[in-house]
This record gives C-alpha cells, structure tokens and sequence, in this order.
C-alpha cells in the first residue's frame, strides 16, 4: 500500500521553522563564536517568522501525514504562545551569554529546535507523534540544562532532568502500549470516537491513559511529578530557567488538553478526578514549599507548580469554558513569569549573576522602575486585581465552580467546590512570599547595588511584559485573548 | 461644556498640587494653581448663576456612564438648576476667598502645598454634592467632603487634639452617613431607580405606602425621609451629631471658615431642599425636620452665650443658624432657607476669617479673656467684623435697607409663624435664639475689641493688622454680608421667586408660608429685629456699662450656667453611653478575644502550621535522584491503582 | 503454547526491573541508563506482541520510533553525564545533591 504524498502545506511553520533552526546550526557551526550575535538574533527573527506563518495560516481544522499532524485554532492559540515564550527567552539570554562566556551558537539553535518538538507537541494527533514532538523538545532541554558545563550545578541539573525525563518518557510510553493493545489504535480521533460499548470501559484502557498523562504531568511539573523542577530550575543557567518556565511548560499544557479532551474525552469521568486530585495537590504543594525558598529561581519553581495547579483545575473542569481559562491562564503566565525572569536576569553584582532574594534589597533605591516591574508581577503572580494574574484566576475559579455546577454526581461537586476554595486560600499563603519579595525590594536595607545597565533586550522584555501585566484587565488588552482562547476552546472541544 | 469649568478646575489643581506640590511646584506655585483653579470655579459659577438661574435655563449635563447593575443606573452628571446654580455660586465665591486669605494666614506653614490642596480637594467634593444628578453621586460628594474635612481638621495631625478633632468629625459624620446611605437604599427599593427626576416624579405615587419591617408597618415616605434627614443631621450639625462641629475648630482657621459657611455644614440643608419633592408629601418628615431644627437653633445659641473660645462661639452661631435653616425646611419655606444659607455662607465666613485675623494678630490666642482693647489695634479688622455682626444679628431697617441677615432670618421667623403649631413653636425658639445671638456677638465683639487690653505686654506690642492678602477676601465678603439679602430678596423670597426657582423646588399647594409669611401681620416681621437690639443692648449693659454682672450672674446661676457652659453635657454623655463601653469592649475583644484565641488559633497558629508545612515539603525535596524517582512511583501506583479499584479488578 | 498474557508479563517484569533500578540502585548513573534502556525494551516487546497480536502493523512502527529516540536519548544522557564527572569527579547517585530543598 503506497499512501498518497502528505498535505505539507499545514506544518508550514513547522516545516520552515525546522530549516531555519538547521539553516542557523550551519552558521553557527562553521561561525563559532563569532557568528554568536547573528545567530540569536535570526533565531529571534526565526520565532517571528513562525509566528506571522501561525497567524497567516488557515485556521480550519485540518490534519495530515495519515492523520498525525493536526492544526486548528487550538494549536495555532498554543503555537504563538509557545513562538512568543522562546523567542523572548532568546531575546533574554543574549546578554547572559555574553557576560557567562557562553558565547556557543548552539543555544539558540538548540531553544530552535526545543520550539519545533513544542509546536509538534501541539498540533499531535497521534500517540506517536506525541512521543517524537515531546522526545525532540525533551532532548533538546536536556542539553540547556547543563549548557554552562564548567559549572557542577548546571551539570547536575541536566542529569536530574534526564533521568527523571528518561523515566517519564518511559512510563509515558508503556502507558502507550497499553492503550494500543486494548483499543487496537494510537489516533486521537479514533480513540475520542470509541464506542462505550467497544472497550473503552476496560481497565486496561484506563492505566494506559494515567501512564501517558503521567508523563505529560512530569513535563508541566504538578505534584508529584514535580521534583526535579525546584533543583533543575536553580542549577539551569537562568535563560534556561526562564525558558523552562514558560514555553515547554505551555506546550506540556498543551498536549495534555488535547489529549484528555480530544482522546480521552469518552474517559472524561475517569480522568476528571485524577487531574482534579493532581491540581489541589500542585497548588499546596507549589504554594507551601516556596515560603521557605531563599533563591529566587527555587522560589519561582514552586510558584510555577503552584500556577500548574491553577491550569489543572481548569483542565479538570473537563469543559469548554475550562479549556478557554486554561488558554487565557496560559497567556497571562506567559508574560508575568517571561517578565519576572527577565528582571531576575538583572540581578548582576560586580559581573556576576546572584539570585538570592537578599540581593533584591533596596532595588527601589538603585533601580526604581526594575523595582516598580517587579511589584507589579508579584501583585500579578499573587492574584492582585486588577493585575492579569487575577483574571487569569478568576477564569479558573469561574470553570471549576461551573463545572461544580454541572457535575454528575454530588460527590464530583463538592470536590469542585473544595478545590476552588483551596486554590483561593492558597493563593493567600502565596501572597505571603510574593510580598515578602516586595517588602525586601521596598524596605530592608539596601544591599549592594546591582550592575548596570540591563541591556536593551532585557529592558524592553520588562517593559512589553510589565505593561501587559498591568494593563490586562482593560477591554482592549482582555477582549482580544478571551475572544480568541474562547475560539480556540471551541476547536477543541466540537 | 463650559459648566464643567464650574466643578472640575479644583480637582485637578488638588490633583495637581496633591502630587507634585510638595517636591516640584513649591509653595507659590501652588498657592497660585489652587487659588487660580477655584477662581476659575467662581466666574464661571457667576456665569451659570447668571445664565442658568436668572436666564432661567435649567439643564442637566450627562459627563459619563459610571456604573450599572441592573436596573441601578448610575450616571455621573451636572444637573444645572436654579437651587445647584445658587450652591455653585456660594461654595466657589466662598471657597475662593478662602483660598486667597489662606495665602496669607498659612504663610508660615510648612506643608502649604498640602493644605491647598485639601482645599481644593474639599471645594471639588462639595461641587460634585451640589451638582449631582442622582442619589449615588451626591453619595460621592458627600463621602468626599467627610474625607477632605477629616484631612483638613487633623491637618496639623502633631497636634493630638486635631487628630482627636478629625477622628471625632469622621465617627460622627459616619453615624449621619449611615442614615444617609439607608436612605439611599430605601429610595432605591421604593422607586427602582437612584435618578432625581423620576423618583422625585414618582414621590406623589407613593403616599400612603407601607412596608413592614421587623413585624411593625412603617411609611415607606415618612422612613426614607426620616433616613434621609438623619444623614442630614450628620452633615449639618443638628442636635444630637452636633458634638464634632465646636471641635472641628481644631482645624487652621480658613477650614473652619469653609466648613461653617460653604462646603460642609450646608450639604444637609442643600440635600434636604433637593429633595423637596419627597418631604413635601410626608408631613410627619417635616414635623421632625421643624423641631429638631428649632431647638437646635435654641440650644446651640445658649451654648454661644458661655464660651470663651472665639471660633466656638462663632462655631455655636453657625450651629444655631443651622437650625433656622432645618426648620425653614420643616415649614416648607425652602427658598427662605436656602436664601439663609446664601447670606449666611458670607458673614459666617467674614466672622471665621476675621476671627482669623484677630487669632493671627495675637499670634495663635483665641481665648476672649485675653483679649480686647483691640479696636485701635487693627480697626480694619474690627470693622469688619462689626459688619458680619450685623449681618449676623439681622439688623437693619424695615423698608429701607439691612445687612444680610435681616432679610433671610426674618423671613425665615415669619415663615415659622405661618407653619401651624410646631412652626409657632419655631417661632418662639427662633425668637429665643435671636435674642442671644445678638447678645452673644456683641459679647464677642465687645470682648475682643473694646475695654481695656487683657493679653500680655508683648503679644500686644507684636499685634499687628493682617496683611492685604487677607483683607481683601474679607473686604469681598463683607460686600456680601452687606448687599446679599438686599439684593437677593426679591429673587430668592420675594415676588419674583416662582420664576427665579423654577421646578427646583416643589412646594406642595397648601404649604406656601412663605406667601403666607407675606400677607401676615407686621409684628412678625418686627419682633426679631427688636429682640436683635435688645440682646445688643444687654450686651452694653453687661460688657461695658456692668463688668461685673456677667461673673456675679454666672455664680447666682451656677447650675444652670454650667449646664450650658458644659454645653449640656452632650460630649460627656455620648462620652459614657457610646465611646466608654465602646472602648471597654473593643480592649476585652482585643486582649481576651483577638489575643488570646484568635490569634493563637488563627493568625499565629495558621502562620506557625504554614511554617512547618512549608518546611516539610522542603526537606521532601532531598535533592536525591532516587527519592525523586520514588516519588513519581508512587504517583503512578496510586493512579493506576485507583483507576484497578475505579474499574472493580 | 506461549500466548499474549506470557509475552505482556515479561514485557511488566523488564519494565518493573528497569523502574526498580532507577531508584533502588544508589551507585552508579551508568546503572540508570541502563535502566532506562530496560524500560525501553520492555515498551518495545509490548508494542511488538500487540502489533502481532492484533494483526496491526502500527506497533511495530512505533518500535522504530522508539530505537531511534532511545539512541539519541541514550548519547545525550552519556554526554551530560561526561560533563556531570568532569565537574564532580564522581559519578555515584548518591552524590547528586548539590541543590536539594
């Protein structure tokens, strides 16, 4: 059986985003160091370029290559988000590099490639390309752990990443062979077009979907897949970090949507629980363990699984409306932890990076307006209105106590309750450290001031990403992302 | 929109000032944009009152859409009529010399851009009362004007008793403000809506209506009403939340004077002649309204009788002027009432400002035993007070020509007469109070001016007349203490104030006393101005003819006169039924309860098991592969045994 | 006759040993890579047996998948570890902690 050539033209972004990433691995290979500034900055241009041909593509819903591939309003909603997150952690690591000696082409070609695993990640279809997306995007990130390889912490975190990852991928896989033997398929649509009757009750069919959402729950890192990001997070260099922080994560969240409410949609009452169990598990856990954080990326770990467990409670509304609050969370996590990143990327002292959260002290005096930035992510990041972080959480809340609202049983209500009434006390114990950064930034004795200037790049990141923070919950900034979180919610869900 | 002009240059001068006075504008700048921001206010005030008031052309200005929740439509709006027009004018005019003689009076003050700003803050508010179009935005207004009167009062917050002065305006306003709000909220289940127009339209439907509260049926009008002049009583000083007036002279002396006679003390009587409509149509409301009213006049005017302080004396006669205002409104006379409030917002504020002039020539004294002799001293000074005296006193001559007071007062005593039983009572008391006003400003006058220097050596030799700066604004205002009511009557009481009114004010037919005040007979008229002169000439009589009288009188007297001097014990009685217990409660809530349970089980405990949680996830996280690896182990095994269990294996 | 359920439960005890080594070894990291080939492999006889099984030939079209990434995965993670032991100069797990908390 010869199968008729592929419909290439919907991976365009992919397929040109690809050559591109090879295209700059040619020039950083023969450039060397020299090439350094040409190569990240075609890299940035490479994420626009992917991003105008997202934007520019029919948005129908649309699949190929024998049904693997497919792309919708969802996965182009995903794609730009994930485009936006590299390309600003490019942006963002320029001047690291430049300063940490760590001048090697290969970072922005290796954030290239990561991106193209994502963007395969988002518009999967299938079990198998699923598993090549998220491999590609995992190896690369393997590498950026422990890209500053002269230092032991770095090193360590990209073996911790890799063994828990390898470990993951491995029970991600097993579950794939489970659902294959007991359905007799890995597509998406045929396993979301199963019969009640034809299986999908058995058990079997079950484990096999807990084992792949485990490992896709290992990459958004929620409870208790979560280890390795506390420590990954600190050993990382801190481009990394941030990168690690949003656009894997955002692709992780992803795939897990499409999976759960595509695939699995029949499983729905299954799998409603576990995400639910999973969600209230992340916010405690991400928002308890960072109280006692000292290092700002350890403590923006936490807060990164706690903020997992926001977007799992979304997903486990298992509705429209819980779809499209997981998008625009999505969005608003995007900007406030790109933003939060970007200024802890300025917290340089004499030439080197320190990332305690005593050296914020007295950034009002030195850096005004860095530390005013500041303030307004944490606000955001804590669930201040009129800041985005609260639409964000008001969106989720409202999905889980609808869902509450519209639940088949009693128990199944009271459990949406509850979880919405955990994730708003939690989110008051977060705000514990997020003021606490706050108060060290406004009032304890200033430490030694930090290095200036920022650089352009990082300023400007700052400046795009504090304004959208701020200025989210006005119509013309909020209007735009729900109507088009709400559109892609609807290609996923009809 | 021109009449935006009217209301907003304040808020952007404190707006303005308030930010960047301190660090960047400096102290003339500021003093310029505020002064230059309400003067802006005034002309185009005297611009609306011109256009709007005797052009008879009322009109509303919708500015935006506030807020809406259902059927609560909340516009922010200028309703421009004839009774808004009247307040615009006196509240800027008012305001503005204010400003200018605070030019003067607070040179030497070293937070000047603060204070300008608060009282252009404290106009702006008052502007946004008088011109709104609906109950929520007066809300706004009201609320503000309690603000900016608490930042002004405690504005030497050093002083402790400033700040206890502001904290007391704060509470007691709040209890009015409490009626008030209910009020609003009675408006708005009653007629459904919060806009003037239609509930004033739909007031004559609801007479008679009843709703039933805690098993008892209470007038639906008579309640909102009765809620309504609650709020008003807070504002407006009447007996009973009267106790932060006397102290709000903590306040620099230009506050006192803008409280007393433009943007605080009148925002009841405005809001009361606003709502005309609604009070007309319950007759019980204006009976409450005439007697509180009255016997605020009365009591308050005793008061004045005793008191040393120079700005409490004057701060009792605002008082007591106050509650000729109230009962001109219990007797339907809202014209006469307004009318009073206009001429009094002049003289009161040349008596306050002269007072203030006296106070800066002594440098800070305000105790009348230390005073007088002080005629020859500062002459312009005391002839202007002589002239808010008068006017205060409602002198003049029938037929001829008077000072403001003559005018508004009388009208307001022959009003009274016509109003049936109460309004007689009115009548008497205002009579009463009359009497001692006049007594008691020619007491202050006497005192402070005349017989022989009681301050000591140096104070007198330092006293000095104030400078230009603030002598003008007084000088503008005794213009007005002097020609107001004579120019005004026709307008405001007289034959032309159908026409000049226009729908501003809604009389019910049957309630015009002031018709009636016209046709009755002349002792009426007379009496006022008689026991005016008579009250002056006991003042002579005990001041300069008797110097000892006053003592000896005070000691045969005694009970009585410390009762008054005491000002009824009211201070001290609120002090044991309310503050006392209050402060009882609040210490064992704080100790036993907050302490001593919540706290240890609550704030302490949860912040203590919050620690110790957040540190067992910490040391969780031990940094080793295999408890890592171990942990997503477990988390598989417990998902896939839940799903083994879930499907009965 | 050596049916599916014989070839499923080899598949679950590879997998099981290859799980078991990732965290009860507390050694040597070479360990855990081979590991994580175990566990691999197990997936991989999975897939075959159902693909035989089941007379589809996507499983074993997966398996190829699977190879191929385990080879990649397998030189990343000798490289990383290469750089691990230039720093640390150990490769015993019990020494990975430098961050932990």
């Amino acid at each position: 059986m010869i199968a008729a050539i592929p419909e290439f033209g919907i991976a365009l972004p992919e397929i040109v985003f690809a050559g591109l990433a090879l295209v700059l691995l040619m020039i950083g290979t023969f450039g060397k160091e020299r090439s350094m500034g040409l190569v990240t900055a075609l890299s940035a241009a490479s994420c626009l370029v992917a991003i105008l041909l997202v934007l520019l593509m029919d948005t129908a819903t649309a699949t190929s290559f024998e049904g693997l591939f497919i792309v919708d309003k969802f996965a182009g909603y995903m794609k730009v988000l994930v485009l936006l997150g590299s390309g600003l952690s490019i942006v963002m690591s320029a001047g690291y590099l430049q300063r940490e000696k760590l001048q090697r082409p290969e970072f922005p070609v290796l954030i290239l490639l990561a991106t193209v695993g994502m963007m395969l990640m988002i518009s999967a279809n299938d079990i198998i390309s699923l598993y090549v997306g998220l491999e590609l995007q995992s190896l690369a990130l393997y590498v950026l752990a422990s890209f500053h390889r002269d230092t032991i912490r770095s090193a360590e975190a990209g073996l911790k990443y890799f063994v828990l990852g390898a470990l993951a991928s491995g029970v991600l896989l097993y579950g794939a062979t489970l659902v294959y033997g007991f359905t007799g398929t890995t597509s998406f649509e045929k396993l979301a077009a199963l019969h009640p009757a034809e299986g999908v009750q058995t058990v079997g069919l079950w484990v096999g979907m807990a084992l792949v959402a485990s490992g896709l729950i290992f990459k958004v890192s929620a409870v208790p897949f979560h280890m390795w990001t506390p420590d990954v997070y600190e050993g990382a260099p801190t481009p990394v970090t941030a990168m690690f922080a949003v656009a894997p994560k955002i692709a992780a969240v992803a795939l897990l949507v499409r999976l759960l409410m595509g695939a699995f949609a029949p499983l729905v009452h299954q799998w409603q629980v576990a995400i639910l169990a999973i969600s209230i598990m992340s916010m405690a856990w991400g928002g308890y363990a960072a109280i006692v954080q000292r290092n700002i990326k350890r403590l923006m770990a936490y807060s990164s699984i706690a903020n997992v467990g926001y977007i799992l409670l979304g997903l486990a509304a298992g509705t429209e409306r819980g779809v499209e609050s997981v998008l625009v969370y999505l969005a608003i996590y995007l900007f406030m932890t790109a933003g939060a990143f970007a200024v802890i990327l300025t917290m340089r002292r004499d030439g080197q990076m320190v990332e305690y959260l005593s050296d914020l002290a007295g950034l009002s005096h030195s850096r005004p307006l860095l530390a005013l930035a500041m303030t307004v992510f944490m606000f955001s990041l804590g669930g201040i209105p009129p800041l985005a972080g609260f639409i964000g959480k008001l969106y989720v809340f409202q999905a889980a106590l609808e869902a509450g609202n519209h639940a088949a049983t009693a128990g199944m209500a009271n459990a949406f309750y509850i979880a919405a009434g955990l994730g708003a006390t939690i989110s008051v114990v977060s705000m514990f450290y997020y003021l606490w950064i706050i108060k060290i930034i406004y009032m304890d004795p200033p430490a030694a001031p930090l290095d200036r200037p920022a650089g352009a790049g990082l300023s400007g990141v700052v400046l795009v990403t504090t304004l959208f923070t701020l200025l989210f919950s006005l119509t013309f900034v909020v209007g735009p992302v729900v109507g088009w979180a709400d559109a892609a919610a609807q290609s996923l869900t009809h | 929109m021109l009449e935006s002009l009217a209301v907003f240059p304040p808020l952007a001068a404190a707006v303005i000032v308030g930010l960047f006075g301190r660090r960047s504008l400096g102290d003339r700048a500021s003093q310029l944009i505020t002064c230059g921001g309400v003067l802006l206010s005034a002309a185009v005030a005297i611009w609306l009152f011109v256009t709007v008031a005797l052009g008879h052309n009322p009109h509303t200005v919708h500015l935006f859409h506030w807020f809406g929740s259902g059927t609560l439509q909340v516009d922010w709006a200028l309703r421009l009529d004839t009774l808004s027009v009247v307040m615009i004018g006196v509240v800027t005019v008012v305001s503005s010399m204010v400003h200018v003689y605070s030019v003067g009076y607070m040179a030497h003050d070293r937070d000047i851009p603060r204070f300008m700003a608060y009282l252009s803050l404290f106009t702006f508010m008052m502007l946004a009362l008088v011109t709104a179009d609906n109950f929520v935005q007066m809300f706004f207004g009201w609320e503000g004007v309690g603000l900016a009167s608490y930042l002004l009062i405690g504005f030497w917050y050093e002083k402790p008793s400033a700040s206890a002065a502001a904290i007391k305006a704060f509470v007691v306003n709040r209890v009015g403000d409490f009626g008030f709000s209910l009020g609003i909220m009675a408006v708005y289940f009653i007629f459904d809506t919060v806009q003037f127009d239609p509930v004033f339209a739909a007031a004559g439907s609801k007479v008679g209506m009843h709703f039933t509260f805690l098993g008892t049926q209470a007038d639906m009008l008579a309640t909102c009403c009765l809620l309504l002049f609650v709020g008003a009583m807070g504002k407006s000083a009447q007996l009973g939340l009267h106790t932060w007036l006397p102290d709000a002279m903590e306040g620099p002396t230009p506050v006192s004077a803008l409280i007393h006679a433009a943007t605080m003390v009148t925002a009841g009587v405005f809001m009361l002649a606003r709502c005309s409509p609604l009070f007309e149509q319950s007759p019980l409301a204006l009976e409450v309204v005439t007697i509180v009213g009255a016997l605020t006049a009365f009591v308050a005017a005793t008061i004045g009788l005793t008191q040393f302080d120079i700005k409490r004396v004057i701060a009792y006669s605002t008082m007591s002027q106050l509650g000729y205002m109230f009962f001109a409104i219990g007797v339907s006379a809202y014209s006469a009432a307004i009318f009073h409030l206009m001429t009094h917002a002049f003289f009161k504020a040349l008596l306050f400002l002269g007072a203030g002039s006296v106070i800066h020539a002594l440098s800070g004294e305000q105790d009348m035993r230390k005073m007088g002799g002080l005629f020859k001293v500062i002459p312009k000074t005391g002839i202007l007070m002589w002239i808010g005296s008068l006017a205060l006193a409602g002198i003049g001559i029938p037929g001829v020509f008077g000072f403001a007071g003559f005018y508004s007062k009388d009208m307001i005593l022959e009003a009274a007469y016509q109003g049936g039983a109460v309004g007689q009572l009115a009548y008497w008391l205002g009579i009463a109070a009359a009497f001692f006003t006049a007594f008691y400003s020619w007491r202050l006058i006497i005192m402070t001016f005349y017989g022989s220097p009681r301050a000591d050596h140096h104070t007198m030799e330092h006293a000095h007349e104030s400078p230009p700066v603030m002598l003008l604004p007084l000088t503008v205002l005794a213009a007005g203490a002097l020609f107001a009511g004579w120019l005004g009557y026709d307008h405001f009481v007289g034959e032309a104030r159908g026409e000049f009114w226009g729908a501003s004010i809604y009389v019910a037919p049957g309630h015009d006393t002031i018709e009636a005040a016209h046709k009755g007979p002349e002792w009426i008229g007379i009496l006022p101005l008689v026991v005016g002169l008579l009250g002056i000439f006991l003042a002579y009589v005990f001041y300069i003819l008797k110097p000892t009288w006053p003592a000896a009188w005070a000691t045969s007297l005694s009970g009585l006169y410390q009762l008054i001097y005491r000002k009824y014990y009211f201070d001290e009685l609120y002090d044991a039924i309310f503050v006392r217990p209050a402060f009882a409660l609040g210490r064992i809530f704080w100790k036993r309860v907050d302490v001593g349970i919540i706290d240890a089980f609550g704030p302490d405990g949860i912040a203590t098991a919050t620690r110790s949680a957040s540190a067992g996830f910490s040391r969780l996280q031990s940094g080793y592969l295999f408890h890592y690896a171990l942990a997503m182990l477990v988390g598989v095994l417990v998902l896939t045994t839940f799903y083994l269990i879930l499907g009965g294996v | 006759m050596i049916g599916l359920w014989n070839y499923l439960i080899v598949g679950a005890l590879v997998f099981v040993i290859g799980v078991l080594g990732i965290f009860l070894n507390r050694k040597n990291v070479i360990i855990i890579m081979m590991s994580i080939e175990l566990i691999l492999l197990s997936v991989s006889i999975n897939f075959v047996t159902f693909s035989a099984f089941l007379g589809d030939l996507f499983g074993q079209v997966f398996v190829m998948f699977v190879l191929t990434v385990a080879a990649a995965e397998s030189a990343i993670g000798l490289a990383i570890l290469m750089v691990y032991f230039r720093n640390r100069g150990s490769i015993a797990v019990e020494d990975v902690n430098t961050m932990k908390g």
